[in-house]
């Protein structure tokens, strides 16, 4: 050890399958030592099952919506039915008056919209403006369901309704009715790229920010011998998490709790306590089960907020859950986007010059943009970039599984393709040439190697009316660390062992995970570790968002094991005879390295002087550093990403397109649980089928509401269009924590719907450049019918 | 009023035991004018057949059978998703054929037997559709399970022998946002397996 | 849901004329909000939880009549027609042999039609009297001409999955799959109304197009109750086929459906032809042109293209929807194709 409290240790590094190498890296000396690579580890890389599995197939696990409390509330929202209108008069009293309702107030929360400068001419009477059909105006808390909706009905809400626009190209148009009327400000997410100067707003549309250019893409394209272009439209898409946005708050005078089913429980109580004004000692955030999140589950939105106010304002607790129209009105959708793309190559494929025109909408929201994707997946010193958001009279947007770089790889890995076939090569042999990750080019090998690749035939080439074709595209994503997280490992004196930590389950099996690294540091089995998490009186986890969650809290939850386990061998080391430093930990036994002399970990942990050893460890900022940090956030060297392949048939009479066979090749570090990352990656990619072909928001552009805010005309993949799946998890380590662990949910989403669009591009010799390709988007592409007007 | 009703008989009144079987009588609740009586007016007391108890309950007439058995009788396996038949989250068995709770009145269940996924392990001992479902990892969020694991057991009653079609035709209603679906083929071709081996 | 009353019916008789409204009456209004008096009937009440989840419809009782034991029983009658009662299942339907042996396009649309817990649920009664999934028509918001409204927002809205014919006035598709089939066999249903008086009407005169009638999708009157299905025998050498194609396979309205009854003569020769078209009109689509273009032919390729392409004379899609057109014609060819197992 170095007397800077550092100490030096060799990584393996390399990918499985293949040879790996070794690096030396300079760590605190309270970290654990390097891992093994997956194959020489007890559980570790194991599929071991789901330590919550048997309560949700029993029906006994518990989601905020299951939550029930003793005098509990049911809370409902009044919304706007108007997208764009004064409200002239609110009047509560007729509700107030009615059997049963406890709390009635005016909710005036604009969470997750841009914000919008203060109207500093405007007086203090100046009636507030809904923004969308689906703004919530009030909230009423009852001691009934039935009691609440009654009393929702009473609530007098007189508005002037106003001019809108809930259409992407008509809010650009000058003299389109403004959503907006002062300059707004606000943050876009991950996908756009962020920074750059002050930004300006004309009409509806924010922008142009070209933050993140670089080079001289004029002179990349006058170098070019081949160029291609295209627009490409996406639609919006909304989350649909199967457990509705819920929540139950619970005011008392001593502090507040908060039931949810949230992606952030620490983010989520810090919000409150600052909207509160509470300190964050009084606030406790509380998930169990939780019920799919997807992005937008992951801040205090404005339904939590009126249920906190309901519950102070009627001294019970307050139970809101949204009902599925709600949904998909007022809980973030992913963007749509409009993207102009050109790219330019020399004959050898190498890239002059990416440029990249884009313009989106996210309702009221920002974070339309998508250009984190072509600005970093491939090598081109030229890179231009223009992104605009456009205002409609819509609820925003936010964040959803790979923001930005969904849409943004439907465009660009179309461009590669059709570069490929302009150059008359192979689409993987340029990627090979122009792409500069070896773990991309391990995983195009392995990938067409499993998906028999080589077999493609050209274009269009298939005869009769049902054509064939495969498609390839690649995904890119950062590698996001959260360095606000946060693990404790207790060792009780009978020789069981907790696990503590703020960091929730979102469907993804973090709590598994947690056991398996805590059971393979201290020698026993994953079901030997009690975990504890989705509770703000623990250690703050991390989100559940940025496919950050495994790389932010299982490095910690390995070193609080390692340091509590260090300490039970200072106490067993005397029985022992041996140095506590020379002991290991294997089998539910501590053993002294010859293996001679060894004591279980219950006879161990019997020797402990108090009730338990506590550790609390954080997360340590990535070996050898990150590539960019910002506040908590962080970006590892190495970003995430995989390749995928996809099998379609288009029945070009019909214009239906089945996705038949789907080979995905992934990474993600070192794969904790590869069961588990297997259902994740087979979200990723039925999410992103169902992107492809069906989801599509549909407003009615003379009413301004959702036509299809439900489960029905909302159309999501299912069963019978489940391809077939083939996952191929890569093995890539890094020696960058003490887990060397990353995600993989959204990277597994990123690639699906180009891969499909390039696949139907082979299947019928015809470009599709518009989401979703429904029957009537492949029918005018194929010129039976005439083409359909844009959805916005 | 036609005098058609007065020969049927309507719905009992607060405090009398509806079995299903015995037609109903007129009620005192029933017969006030529509609206005004409507929110405090008369709930009626049923008794339901779930998990193989008799349970009394009480309920209003619009209450769906989803919203009685997470609400009064505390049984909160069955999800609401989309309360309108859309998602299948609510699925339960009514004399063992997998159907929609949200979709449901629960004075109309009536005779019928009720299983809800609370019931389905006999014993503790799990169905061979819910063990597989751990074994495959056919558990994401884990919200839409319940009913997924209810109609994968109602086809292996069936059909011990499914074809991965017949297993994708099944669920062809249910939503599983999060994508499990791969794994849920699997886990029922594995249970359907191991009930045979 | 707004509270109501329930009523459960003993049988028939007893159920007859307790209704004082059909479920569209009870939904007419001139300012938007559904009338309170009503009395209606309930069989499966799929629909009908739907319509009152909405606050479409809020009636003042619901009469149940899915426990009737008369109107669950399916039974093949001497003369080889089948009388299907109004609260069989479509599971039951689509399950019963000889069903599936002799009216092979009934079983295939009833037994494809939506999930398999919603055919456990719903009765072929009321996906019959079901009320239509147009979207507007379907929001408490949008007071379209159907629910007594002044306008048919679709004609200039979104329309994709609306009719491509026989448009006047309203652009809904009849949501039932299985009328498709039904009014190719040529069934009728059998009407109960106050005081035993029953009535048969042909199910294709049944259904009421805009024209007639905006305000309701089938000649239903208060207080009648739809108490069976009647099949007539099937024709000789009579083959059947139903297609249907949703953007979805798993659970979605079909964007088109299609069913063919043909009956053959021994040397291969259609004698008599019935080509339905469901999801593209008001009511189930009578495709006259095309069942002239198979009636004295051989069946093959050519003369089922010939049928496809004259399906479509006279359609006149809106503006999002001319994608149905290709589809049709590709469905009815196969239909025509599949049922004589070409």
């Amino acid at each position: 050890m170095a007397d800077d409290g550092t100490r030096t240790q060799k990584h393996k590094v390399g990918m499985v399958p293949g040879t790996l190498g070794e690096i030396e890296r300079r760590v605190s000396a309270d970290e654990a030592p390097p891992l093994a690579p997956n194959a020489q580890l007890a559980w570790i890389g194991k599929s071991v099952h789901r330590i919550n599995g048997r309560a949700k197939v029993t029906g006994a696990a518990r989601f905020t919506v299951d939550v029930k409390l003793p005098g509990m509330l049911h809370g409902r929202l009044l919304r706007s039915p108007h997208p764009h209108a004064r409200l002239a008069s609110l009047d509560l009293s007729a509700a107030g008056r009615h059997p049963g309702v406890r709390a009635v107030l005016p909710v005036n929360e604009t969470a997750g919209r841009a914000v919008e400068a203060a109207d500093e001419k405007a007086s203090g009477s100046a009636a507030r403006r809904v923004l969308y059909v689906g703004d919530v105006v009030a909230g009423v808390a009852a001691a009934t369901p039935a009691a609440a909706e009654a009393a929702l009905r009473l609530i007098k809400a007189e508005y002037r309704p106003l001019p809108f626009v809930v259409d992407l190209e008509s809010a650009r148009r000058s003299g389109a009715p403004v959503v907006f009327e002062r300059p707004v400000h606000g943050e876009g997410y991950a996908g756009a790229i962020a920074g750059g100067a002050p930004i300006e707003q004309r009409g509806n549309v924010r922008g142009p920010n070209t933050a993140g250019s670089r080079g001289d893409a004029n002179a990349g394209f006058a170098q070019a011998d081949v160029t291609v272009a295209g627009e490409y439209r996406t639609q919006v898409q909304t989350h649909c998490c199967m457990e509705t946005h819920a929540v139950v708050a619970d005011w008392r005078s001593d502090g507040l709790t908060v039931y949810a089913s949230t992606q952030y429980t620490a983010g989520v109580r810090a919000e409150l306590a600052q909207i509160f004004g509470l300190p964050l000692s009084r606030v406790r955030v509380v998930v169990d089960a939780m019920g799919g999140g997807f992005g937008s589950k992951s801040s205090a939105g404005n339904y939590m907020r009126a249920a906190v106010m309901l519950s102070r304002q009627a001294g019970a607790p307050v139970r809101i859950a949204l009902d599925r129209s709600e949904e998909h009105l007022d809980s973030g959708n992913r963007p749509a986007t409009v993207q102009k793309l050109r790219v330019g190559a020399k004959k050898d494929g190498a890239l002059t010059a990416i440029a990249l025109d884009t313009y989106g909408t996210a309702g009221v929201g920002l974070g339309a943009g998508v250009g984190f994707f072509a600005q970093g997946l491939y090598a081109c010193e030229n890179f231009s970039i223009s992104q605009s958001d456009v205002f409609i009279n819509a609820g925003p947007g936010c964040a959803m599984r790979a923001p930005g770089n969904v849409p943004g790889a439907f465009a660009l890995e179309q461009a590669i393709d059709e570069l490929a076939e302009k150059l008359g090569v192979d689409p993987l042999a340029l990627r090979d040439r122009i792409d500069p990750s070896p773990v991309h080019r391990e995983e195009r090998r392995l990938g067409a190697a499993r998906f028999g690749w080589s077999a493609r035939h050209a274009p269009g080439a298939d005869t009769g009316p049902v054509k064939r074709g495969v498609g390839v595209a690649q995904s890119y994503w950062s590698a996001n660390i959260n360095t606000h997280a946060a693990c404790e490992v207790c060792i009780l004196r009978d020789g069981s062992v907790e696990l503590f930590s703020g960091v929730q389950d979102i469907g993804s099996g973090i709590g598994t995970v947690l056991a398996q690294v805590v059971a393979e540091e201290l020698g026993l089995r994953p079901e030997d570790v009690a975990i504890h998490i989705g509770d703000t009186n623990f250690p703050a986890g991390p989100p559940s968002y940025g496919s950050l969650t495994t790389a932010s809290i299982t490095p910690p939850a390995r070193n609080a094991a390692h340091r509590a386990l260090r300490e039970l061998m200072r106490t067993a080391a005397p029985a022992l005879g041996a140095a506590p430093e020379s002991l290991v930990a294997r089998g539910g036994r501590i053993t002294t390295a010859d293996g001679a002399r060894s004591l279980s970990f219950r006879e161990a942990a019997s020797r402990l002087p108090a009730e338990r050893i506590s550790a609390v460890a954080s997360r340590s900022d990535d070996y050898g550093g990150f590539a960019r940090k910002f506040g908590e956030m962080a970006q590892a060297r190495e970003p995430l990403g995989g390749v995928q392949f996809a099998e379609v048939a288009v029945d070009v009479e019909t214009g239906i397109v089945r996705v038949e066979r789907v080979v995905a090749a992934q990474d993600c570090g070192r794969p904790m649980n590869p069961k588990q990352t297997e259902s994740q990656v087979h979200g990723g990619i039925l999410m992103g089928v169902s992107y492809a072909l069906y989801e599509n928001r549909v407003i009615d552009r003379n009413t301004g509401h959702v036509l299809n805010a439900d489960l029905e005309h909302y159309k999501i993949a299912r069963s019978r269009e489940t391809p077939a799946i083939d996952v191929i998890l890569l093995e890539n380590y890094q020696g960058m924590s003490a887990t060397d662990a990353y995600g993989i949910a959204e990277p597994a989403n990123i690639a699906t719907a180009p891969a499909i669009a390039n696949a139907v591009y082979n299947a019928i010799g015809v470009r599709v450049r518009q989401l979703p390709m429904t029957p009537a988007t492949i029918l005018a592409a194929l010129g039976r019918i005439p083409a359909v007007r844009a959805s916005a | 009023m036609a005098d058609g009703v007065t020969r049927r008989e309507f719905l009992k009144g607060t405090g009398a035991v509806i079995t299903g079987v015995a037609m109903l009588d007129q009620s005192a609740a029933a017969e006030r004018g529509p609206g005004a009586a409507a929110a405090d007016s008369g709930q009626v007391e049923i008794l339901l057949h779930v998990n193989g108890a008799r349970r009394s309950v009480s309920v209003e007439p619009q209450m769906t059978l989803a919203e009685v058995l997470r609400g009064p009788l505390d049984l909160t396996g069955t999800k609401i998703g989309c309360d309108r038949g859309a998602c299948s989250a609510c699925t339960v068995w009514l004399d063992r054929e997998p159907v929609l709770s949200c979709m449901t009145l629960a004075l109309d269940v009536g005779e019928r037997e009720v299983v809800t996924i609370e019931g389905l392990a006999g014993g503790g001992r799990l169905h061979p559709v819910q063990s597989a479902f751990i074994a495959q990892d056919a558990v994401q969020c884990g919200f839409c399970t319940p009913g997924m694991v209810m109609s994968c057991a109602a086809l292996l009653e069936r059909n011990p022998d499914p074809s991965r079609e017949d297993v994708k035709a099944a669920i062809a209603g249910h939503l599983c946002r999060c994508g499990t679906t791969p794994h849920v083929l699997d886990a029922v071709l594995e249970a359907a397996k191991a009930a045979k081996g | 849901m707004k509270r109501f009353q329930w009523a459960r019916a003993r049988g028939v008789a007893d159920a007859a004329g307790s209704g004082n409204a059909t479920v569209a009456d009870a939904m007419q209004s001139k300012n938007g909000s559904p009338r309170t008096d009503a009395v209606v009937l309930k069989a499966g009440g799929v629909d009908l939880l739907d319509l009152m989840k909405e606050g479409l419809l809020t009636p003042r009782r619901v009469v149940n009549l899915r426990a009737v034991p008369e109107l669950g029983r399916l039974v093949e009658e001497r003369d080889g027609s089948m009388r299907v009662g109004a609260t069989v299942t479509l599971a039951q339907l689509a399950a019963h042999p000889a069903i599936r042996a002799r009216y092979r396009a009934l079983a295939q649309a009833a037994g494809n039609s939506a999930s398999p817990q919603l055919r456990n649920m719903a009765t072929i009664g009321g996906n019959l009297l079901q009320r239509p999934r147009c979207w507007y028509f379907r929001s408490a918001a949008h007071h379209c001409a159907r629910k007594g409204g002044q306008t048919c927002f679709a004609f200039a809205g979104e329309n994709a999955y609306h009719a491509i014919f026989g448009q006047n006035g309203c652009a809904i598709v009849h949501p039932s799959t299985s009328a498709t089939a039904l009014v190719a066999f040529g069934a009728g249903v059998e009407l109960a109304g106050a005081k035993g008086r029953k009535r048969v009407v042909a199910l294709e005169k049944f259904f009421v197009p805009p024209e007639r009638d905006i305000g309701r999708e089938n000649d239903l009157k208060p207080g009648e109750i739809l108490t069976a299905v009647l099949l007539p025998p099937p024709g000789h050498g009579a083959r059947s086929a139903h297609l249907r194609q949703g953007e979805l396979d798993s659970f979605d309205w079909p964007v088109a459906d299609v069913a063919v009854v043909l009956e053959m003569e021994k040397d291969g020769v259609c004698r008599r032809a019935s080509v339905v078209l469901g999801a593209a009109a008001p009511v189930p689509h009578r495709a006259k042109a095309a069942e002239d273009a198979l009636v004295g032919k051989r069946i093959a390729d050519d003369v089922a293209r010939q049928a496809a392409h004259a399906a479509l004379a006279g359609a006149s899609p809106l503006s999002q929807n001319a994608y149905k057109l290709p589809i049709f014609e590709a469905l009815v060819r196969r239909a025509v194709l599949g049922a004589t197992g070409e």
